[in-house]
């Protein structure tokens, strides 16, 4: 389970003067997710998803609230008075506060992340990507209950598989087209078998007729993870209502930015599988392209 | 790639390096093109002083220069002189690269490193590496240990900060992506930092490999009795410029090997650049 409680995330940046100015990303945001659904956030482009989500992968600390999973924190948040600043400062002196460690691998949470422009490496093979993670979170357990190299790649090589890539296992992710990258990223956050994914926009650099079927493919495997009873929770950035709402069991709506916070919770309670022009599905996604046609046509109401 | 490259082993895969690296490194010097350029120039510099255009004491002609390379490698052991001076120049790289590499990955990875010794590197950097000689001279008196700090401290800053700048230019992306999957800093440096700047550091490399040259050829003027630097200072003594052109060429010669060297292992290294 991720329970977000009043997240609130603020910048400083520096305007055209040549001033320090402040931007809220992300205005207290509170948001339970519990185990095995698929959230997908919603909102106009600048709304401070993208950065909740990273806030949720522990990749940015919260200037305000905090995120537990399973009721662990996730990253202790940014503190407020100046004294405490000062000793957040000394403590992380040397290493970032994102930092899993200086020379042992271990993931904080059980989180695997694809990125909005896939972040394979470009310089290990489809394979070598795939080990990679799958060394990284083996490093944790205790020597004995290490997989050798053999099985690594043996269960590398199965999700490649899993998700169409088969035979391309020695290819640098230069030499797959976008959508293969895509699926190469897509099985190297399953291979890790975590109980939660974040995906920032995954699908959105792949044609439409690709993107149907990672997302069919997104499906199938979580309701496989499902039936084995290791459920998975999914929290999807999107742009695209009807991927939102076929996919999720819930969406929800950010309100424009900046300072983007929960405008709108929109269950979708249509059971799997689904049909894409499924009357119940269409109402909803034409209720949330109102919501998002108000906000742009009342955009003035937002800005101060 | 087909699966008989990964299974060749032995002296066949050293020969098929070879033929690899030699069809690399000598492929331009073989083009149409260049052979085109080159002729003409070695004609020139044959018959321009031969016919007396050209004093031939100030520029002998290219069968002159040819005739005091064979000499010099009968008679004034050339061979060895080289050796002596790759000796030392591997010895300085070695030492440089495995400082400068090392520093420059800690001062990119790290804003705390940085803020500690960026700015001894920016102070002592600007320094030209032959305003080092006379204190060098002094301290490690003559001798091998100076001609290799010599060219250590010319190789050094190049690499140091190629490799800084590229490591600091990591994209965060690939950052976050391996933290999430649990990667520790060390791990960051070795399998993601280091890839990403590699083009950046066999770069810095290859500048290494040009300012340790220098740093050679007037380290070993200066002081010494081995070495190309050497005999080039012995030949501007004497007078001697057929000398002084075969040293000259046979340091570019080895700058020029070097480099491709070096080009052969990014090749090899990094096959991911290839596709693209």
């Amino acid at each position: 389970m991720i329970e977000a409680r009043s997240i609130s995330k603020f910048f400083s940046l520096v305007n055209e003067k040549g001033l320090a100015e402040g931007l809220t990303a992300v205005l207290n945001v509170s948001l339970t997710i519990p185990d095995g659904r698929i959230v997908s956030l919603l909102g106009p482009s600048g709304c401070g998803k993208s950065t909740f989500l990273e806030i949720l992968a522990g990749l940015q600390a919260p200037t305000d609230g905090e995120i537990r999973i399973d009721g662990r924190l996730v990253l202790e948040p940014l503190p407020s008075t100046r004294k405490e600043m000062e000793e957040y400062k000394r403590r992380y002196r040397f290493i970032s506060p994102l930092a899993n460690g200086v020379f042992t691998d271990r993931p904080k949470h059980d989180i695997a992340m694809i990125f909005q422009d896939y972040a394979v490496f470009p310089w290990m093979t489809a394979l070598q990507n795939v080990v990679f993670v799958l060394r990284l979170r083996s490093a944790g357990k205790r020597r004995s209950d290490r997989p050798s190299r053999a099985e690594m790649e043996e269960k590398a090589g199965f999700y490649l598989s899993k998700v169409g890539l088969a035979g391309a296992e020695n290819k640098y992710p230069a030499q797959l087209s976008g959508g293969m990258r895509q699926r190469l990223a897509l099985a190297r956050a399953l291979s890790v078998e975590p109980k939660i994914i974040l995906m920032d926009e995954p699908f959105a650099a792949v044609d439409a007729l690709q993107r149907e079927r990672l997302q069919d493919d997104l499906l199938y495997l979580w309701e496989e993870a499902k039936g084995n009873a290791s459920p998975i929770i999914i929290v999807m950035v999107s742009h695209d209502v009807p991927e939102a709402v076929y996919l999720s069991d819930e969406v929800v709506i950010f309100s424009p930015g900046p300072g983007g916070t929960v405008r709108n919770r929109i269950p979708v309670d249509v059971p799997r599988p689904r049909a894409r022009t499924d009357p119940e599905i269409v109402a909803i996604q034409e209720r949330i392209f109102a919501i998002l046609q108000y906000d742009i046509n009342q955009e003035s109401m937002y800005t101060i | 790639m087909t699966d008989d490259d990964y299974e060749t082993r032995g002296i066949r895969r050293l020969l098929r390096e070879l033929g690899g690296f030699s069809k690399n490194a000598l492929g331009n010097f073989f083009s149409l093109e260049f052979l085109a350029l080159l002729l003409p120039l070695l004609l020139l510099w044959e018959f321009l002083p031969r016919a007396g255009l050209i004093p031939e004491s100030l520029l002998p002609p290219l069968s002159t220069v040819a005739a005091t390379f064979w000499d010099m490698l009968l008679r004034r052991s050339l061979v060895l002189h080289i050796l002596y001076s790759l000796g030392r120049f591997f010895i300085a790289f070695g030492l440089a690269v495995a400082l400068a590499v090392p520093i420059g990955m800690l001062m990119g990875w790290n804003q705390k490193v940085r803020a500690f010794i960026l700015p001894l590197w920016q102070l002592l950097a600007p320094i030209p590496p032959p305003a080092w000689v006379p204190m060098t001279i002094i301290i490690f008196g003559i001798g091998s240990s100076m001609h290799i700090f010599l060219m250590s401290i010319g190789i050094f800053y190049p690499v140091l900060f190629n490799t800084y700048q590229g490591i600091k230019d990591t994209d965060p992306r690939y950052l976050a992506s391996a933290r999430v999957f649990g990667a520790s800093e060390f791990t960051l440096l070795r399998k993601v930092y280091f890839w990403h700047a590699f083009g950046s550091i066999i770069m810095s490399l290859k500048t290494g490999v040009a300012m340790g040259l220098v740093m050679l050829v007037i380290g070993e003027a200066y002081g010494g009795r081995m070495g190309i630097g050497f005999l080039l200072g012995q030949a501007k003594d004497y007078f001697l410029i057929p000398e002084m052109m075969v040293c000259m060429m046979v340091t570019g010669f080895i700058g020029w090997f070097l480099i491709e060297i070096l080009k052969y292992v990014e090749l090899k290294l990094a096959i991911w650049k290839v596709g693209r």
